[in-house]
Parts: C-alpha cells; sequence; structure tokens
C-alpha cells in the first residue's frame, strides 16, 4: 500500500511541479526604433537586435517604437508603434507534418509576409484580431486594429 | 451588507468588461502585391461570413465581430503609408539563402557549392547574424527514414564546417526536412538532385 502512496505523492508532484521547460524558438528580432519590448513569463524585457522570439512571446512596441522579426520558416513581421501581438503557436516540422503560426494582434499596425510554413501547408497560418479571424494564401498583408 | 458590495462590485466589474469587449477595436486588413510582384489572397472571417480580398492594396474593414466584413475597397499609397508607414519601414527584409548539394549518397560537397562558404560567412558578419538555420533535405528515392537521417547527418557536417570558421556554434540551428520540404515538387521514387540539398538561412 505505502508504496502506491509514494507514487501518487510522486506522480501529484511531477503534475503541479512548475514547468520550467523554455518554449521554442520561433524567430529573431532584426530591428528596433523607439520604445519596443517582449513579455515573456509575466516579465517585461527591453527587445534589442538579436534577441530570439519564443512561442507565447508578446511583441510591445511604445507610442514611437517599431520592431522587424524574422521567423524560423522565413515568415516577416513588422510592427508600428503601439502595437501588441502575441506568437501563440509556431510549428515548423516538416518532416512531422507538424505546420501551424497562430498570432494574435490586440492592438496597433503590422505587415507580415508570409514564409514557408504558408507554402507548404497554405490554411496553417491564421491571424487573430480581437473581431476578427485572417487566414492566408501565400501573401503580404498589413492589419490595423484601433 | 458587505456581500452585496462585493456582488455590486463584481457586476460593475463584468458590465465594463462587456463594454470593453462591445466597443473594441475597428479593424483594417490591407492585402499587398508580394515583393515578386503575384497577388496573394487573405479570408477575413467574422462570426457572421469570410470577406475573401485577392487584389493588390485592396482592404476590408471590421467595426463588429456581428458584421460582414465590408466590401474590399482599394485604399491609395498614400493612405497606406499614413496608416502603415512606420510598420512598412520596420521591415526587416529578407533572410539570405545559399543551397548547398552533395556528391552523390555523400557528405562531399560538390565543388561549386564548397565555393560558396566565403559568402556564407560574409552573409553572417554583414548582417550581424544571431540566427542561422542549417536545415537538411533529400529527394524521395529511398526510404523516407533513411533520407531523414541522410539529410540530418548533411546539415550536421555543414554546422561543423561554419564553426571551424570561427561562427558562434550556438547561434546556428539544425533540423532536418527530409524529403517534406522540397524544391521541386517530384513523385515518389523519382530522383531530383535539386532536392538533396542542405539550406543554409542567414537571417
Amino acid at each position: 500500500m505505502k508504496p502506491a502512496i509514494l507514487l501518487f505523492a510522486l506522480l501529484f508532484f511531477l503534475i503541479h511541479a512548475p514547468v520550467s521547460a523554455e518554449e521554442p524558438v520561433a524567430g529573431v528580432i532584426k530591428n528596433t526604433t523607439g520604445k519596443a519590448s517582449i513579455e515573456r513569463d509575466a516579465s517585461t524585457q527591453p527587445a534589442t537586435s538579436g534577441m530570439k522570439i519564443h512561442v507565447k512571446d508578446a511583441l510591445k512596441t511604445g507610442p514611437e517604437g517599431t520592431m522587424g522579426v524574422i521567423f524560423r520558416d522565413d515568415t516577416t513581421l513588422s510592427l508600428g508603434p503601439d502595437t501588441r501581438i502575441v506568437i501563440d503557436e509556431f510549428l515548423f516540422s516538416p518532416a512531422e507534418g507538424k505546420l501551424s503560426f497562430v498570432s494574435k494582434i490586440s492592438k496597433g499596425t503590422a505587415a507580415y509576409l508570409s514564409g514557408k510554413i504558408n507554402k507548404l501547408s497554405p490554411g496553417a497560418t491564421r491571424v487573430e484580431t480581437p473581431l476578427a479571424v485572417l487566414g492566408i494564401r501565400g501573401t503580404r498583408f498589413l492589419i490595423e486594429v484601433e | 451588507m458587505r456581500h452585496l458590495f462585493v456582488m455590486l462590485l463584481n457586476v460593475a466589474a463584468l458590465i465594463s468588461m462587456l463594454f470593453v469587449v462591445g466597443c473594441a477595436k475597428k479593424t483594417t486588413f490591407v492585402l499587398l502585391p508580394d515583393p515578386d510582384g503575384r497577388v496573394g489572397e487573405i479570408a477575413v472571417t467574422t462570426d457572421k461570413g469570410t470577406r475573401i480580398v485577392s487584389k493588390a492594396d485592396h482592404a476590408t474593414q471590421v467595426s463588429s465581430a456581428q458584421k460582414l466584413p465590408s466590401q474590399p475597397e482599394k485604399m491609395d499609397q498614400e493612405a497606406i503609408q499614413e496608416k502603415f508607414g512606420m510598420a512598412l519601414a520596420a521591415d526587416p527584409g529578407q533572410p539570405a539563402t545559399f543551397s548547398l548539394y552533395f556528391q552523390s549518397g555523400t557528405n562531399q560537397l560538390t565543388a561549386a557549392s564548397s565555393n560558396l562558404l566565403p559568402d556564407i560567412l560574409a552573409a553572417i558578419t554583414s548582417r550581424k547574424s544571431k540566427d542561422i538555420s542549417v536545415v537538411g533535405h533529400t529527394d524521395r528515392v529511398g526510404a523516407e527514414d533513411l533520407n531523414y537521417r541522410l539529410s540530418r547527418k548533411r546539415a550536421h557536417t555543414i554546422k561543423s564546417l561554419l564553426v571551424s570558421k570561427g561562427v558562434e556554434p550556438d547561434l546556428i540551428y539544425v533540423d532536418a526536412h527530409g524529403e517534406n520540404n522540397p524544391l521541386i515538387a517530384a513523385a515518389d521514387e523519382v530522383a531530383e538532385p535539386k532536392n538533396r540539398r542542405v539550406d543554409v538561412t542567414v537571417r
């Protein structure tokens, strides 16, 4: 009986222990101007050129800020001022058939040029906004959320 | 009494939340031509349905999730610049990509591909790149798992080569796409030399 209880205790601990595994890298920041930052695990750090973007990161710019990002599938994304975009999902593993790119823009302006995920799996790219969802087929596009 | 107060507070919070959701956030979507001039397509979907935009510089707007996105209309360059000028100016540009080819069945580079190495190193330096992908690909001749392993082995060969020339190992991300990200679409078991390659992407 006792080992069973121990086992359950261990399982409980494993399931509820804080997950420290880092989210996978999705891309890299190439350029910033003005105020630009990355929000990760509830802490905010200034965004600088060369910094890696991870899945679940929020990209943010201030009133005069801009930021340019190149993703691992060669999608490019640039943010205008006063913008917030969260990278919800980024899967680029063609060998396993795992392809998806979901981001969410809650305010501001952004320019996207889709990359290989969209090329290999049209329909796997989605941009969510508060009022509407955008799906794409191989494209460059702009979004403004007022 | 206190319970009533807390309840009222909750109701007030709920109402203000609904209010915020309710008056969010007029949204504009603009389709631009790709850099090569081709024009793709975007589909904008609300609770009411989907609007397709398939002409260059045409925009659709959404003012409520309960309404269909507006009929696409052409947006002139001035208006695009006014709204999106700063976002467009922050374009990070396209990464530099290099395709390296191997002598059949080996992880020996062809002579022409060996000659590309200085260009790759120059691109890493000039871009101050902190993110370099080295990704192995094969054609569809032979078993898929063997091809996957060969493509991975070749990618690691290239990483070692770059590191031996002074590139920081931490900056290089190695992956293998096997048969599943071909340059040229080909049927299974059809030899396609252009697909037997390692792509180096310098971001």
